[in-house]
């Protein structure tokens, strides 16, 4: 029996251990790509879409083989955003900063995203004194998903497609008040994953 | 389609009589899709719902012009929407799913509801409460009705015990009708039995001033209820919601007044397990509704703290103590002048605090010392930032035979910062006195 042991150890030894995903340990990413953005508002009949920049920053630990916990910073940016053909403001920015998971459902790069945290949105437009700015701050929600193409064992290109909800409350501009506003962006980006 | 569905469901879930051993996945994705389903129907056919009659129409403008806040009353969108997300939540549980694996489910139900089921824009604050809310009440009723529930009863009191546990848990209920679990004898699941556990009822008056009108003290029949599912000094963790504690208060001014309940999503020792002093490093998340004619207050929080526990001599006693951080993921709050439409109370994210100091033996406390305090800043309704806080003692009596008298005192305060109206400042202190009964259950 000890011989069979003996014998039968060193194949054991050899069986392919299972692949586990890129990441793992401690990770960090960074990416930029276009997007979209859909303003609504409470007693708005339409919604606002525009397009403009993002980026992010995702750092994180793992939880287990397939899932990461981590913190995304996240921002959109449009230079040209009116609420309404007569609007002027000239610049949007809205950003969020969640706790995300990242789900890999098989050992493959393939993953989802969720992640929920704070987020604020500033509006920029000409003011009688220079730029006069309008913000608020509130909840903000990512879902999403990707892939990631390893490169080297320490880094890998990602593509990710994600929406971010964001609900800044009101926003207050010259001669009214825009309420309850809820701004959604989609964005499609390449980032790049360090471990 | 429904019957069709149904039909399809019931033959695999029939066809398959026994406990599941590994996850159903198309079974709970293919029930909460008959949930949504057979809600729409029956609004749309028997109660003739015009906001049922959703199409592709309604669907695509939905998907064109994306979220809104709607204008539900405190009560729909704070306890009802999360007690649906439940049921979501429970097509997963029950068909083997594991508690995180299930909160896809949650969130997935809930958003095809609000795009597809409805002809009412997607609202932002039904999706957050279905999901967040449903995956706490879900979590927290599939273990009650566990622990209620038992494979290994017969007769009479088997049937009582599964009629008990259906308002809780009727998707997993109605599952083990299907399955012949009524019946049939078997082991029963790990939740089944808690270890630890504390259920104390109590039924008295309560006695609040300002809750009926401005002036005076008002005196109401009330009934409490607080149930200690699990120890964190008694058992390592293990799983989300092992350990998790709810309090229900029932009036008779008002009826449902409050459903608290927070589960341990994460917990582990930060220091030796056999020590005399122990504390705990615990994530938790939770669920607020308070409902009165004074106030209303609720939302989904997560928070983090220290638990610790101080024994005190050999026979059981002890010190407990509590500090715990909050983020408010979303919660809602009344206030003169708060609201959107016919909705009378804000959504707002928050942050907030709680402390405890209890004496206790066997993690049954009979002294109670609290505090908490929330603020919210308010994204739909008012322009404003709310400040809660609330403290209060509570002494219970042992007498005989697991009963006792307890004295509660409780003041909640709040404060309202608006950016076009002047500051709101209010409180509300309550009293009661009650009869209670204990019962728990403690394996060291």
């Amino acid at each position: 029996m000890a011989l069979c042991t003996l014998l039968a150890a060193p194949a054991w030894a050899q069986q392919p251990r299972p692949r586990r995903p890129h990441r793992s340990g401690l990770w960090g990413e960074i990416g930029f790509g276009p997007g979209r953005v859909r303003v609504a508002c409470s007693g708005c009949t339409d919604v606002v879409v525009a397009s403009g920049t993002t980026g992010y920053v995702r750092i994180g630990g793992t939880a287990s083989d397939r899932v990461l916990i981590g913190f995304e910073a996240f921002a959109f940016l449009h230079r040209a955003f009116a609420f309404s053909p007569g609007d002027s403001i000239r610049t949007a920015e809205t950003a969020t900063a969640t706790v995300v998971v990242i789900w890999f459902p098989s050992r493959r790069g393939l993953f989802v995203k969720g992640g929920v945290g704070i987020a604020g949105g500033q509006f920029i437009f000409p003011g009688t004194t220079g730029a006069d700015t309008s913000s608020g701050a509130g909840i903000g929600l990512t879902f999403g998903g990707g892939w990631d193409f390893a490169i080297s064992r320490k880094f890998a290109v990602t593509m990710n497609f994600a929406a971010y909800v964001t609900a800044v409350g009101d926003v207050v501009l010259p001669g009214r008040r825009i309420d309850d506003v809820i701004a959604t962006m989609y964005q499609g980006a390449i980032g790049f994953t360090f471990r | 389609m429904t019957a069709s569905l149904l039909a399809v469901l019931l033959v695999v879930q029939v066809d398959s009589a026994q406990a599941p051993r590994s996850p159903r996945t198309v079974m709970a994705i293919g029930q909460v899709a008959l949930i949504n389903t057979f809600v729409n129907r029956v609004d749309a056919w028997v109660f003739k719902q015009d906001w049922a009659r959703s199409g592709t129409r309604v669907w695509g403008q939905h998907l064109r012009l994306g979220w809104e806040w709607d204008e539900d009353a405190f009560t729909t969108n704070m306890f009802a929407h999360p007690y649906h997300g439940g049921l979501y939540f429970n097509a997963a549980r029950s068909n083997g799913v594991d508690f995180f694996q299930s909160v896809p489910y949650a969130i997935m139900g809930s958003w095809t509801w609000e795009y597809f089921g409805e002809k009412y824009r997607p609202s932002l604050n039904d999706w957050f409460m279905t999901s967040f809310g449903g995956i706490t009440l879900g979590e927290m009723f599939h273990r009650v009705s566990s622990t209620i529930r038992d494979n290994g009863a017969r007769g009479r009191g088997r049937t009582l015990r599964e009629l008990a546990a259906l308002p809780m848990d009727p998707i997993g209920g109605f599952n083990r009708l299907l399955r012949g679990q009524w019946k049939g004898i078997g082991p029963n699941p790990a939740e089944h039995d808690p270890d630890n556990y504390v259920l104390r009822v109590g039924a008295g008056l309560r006695f609040a001033e300002g809750l009926i009108s401005d002036s005076g003290v008002a005196k109401m029949g009330a009934v409490v209820v607080d149930l200690l599912y699990g120890d964190q000094f008694a058992q390592e963790y293990k799983t989300p919601f092992d350990v998790f504690n709810v309090r229900l208060i029932l009036n008779s001014n008002g009826g449902f007044n409050m459903l608290r309940a927070s589960g341990r999503l994460y917990g582990t020792n930060l220091n030796s397990a056999t020590a005399r002093v122990r504390h705990v490093l615990a994530i938790n998340q939770r669920y607020d509704y308070v409902k009165n004619p004074a106030h209303s207050i609720g939302g989904q929080s997560v928070e983090i703290g220290v638990n610790s526990r101080w024994r005190v001599g050999s026979r059981g006693y002890g010190l407990r103590t509590a500090l715990f951080l909050d983020g408010i993921l979303m919660g809602a709050i009344d206030a003169p002048g708060t609201g959107l439409g016919e909705r009378n109370y804000d959504f707002g994210p928050g942050v907030g605090a709680r402390w405890e100091l209890a004496v206790e033996r066997h993690g049954a406390r009979f002294l109670r010392i609290f505090g908490q305090g929330e603020y919210i800043h308010a994204v739909s309704g008012a322009s404003a930032d709310h400040v809660v806080d609330v403290s209060g003692v509570e002494l219970t009596i042992p007498i005989t035979h697991g009963f006792g008298i307890a004295g509660h005192t409780y003041v909640f305060n709040r404060r309202s910062r608006y950016s076009d109206r002047p500051r709101d400042s209010r409180d509300y202190p309550e009293a009661r006195i009650l009869l209670v009964w204990t019962k728990a259950g403690f394996k060291p």
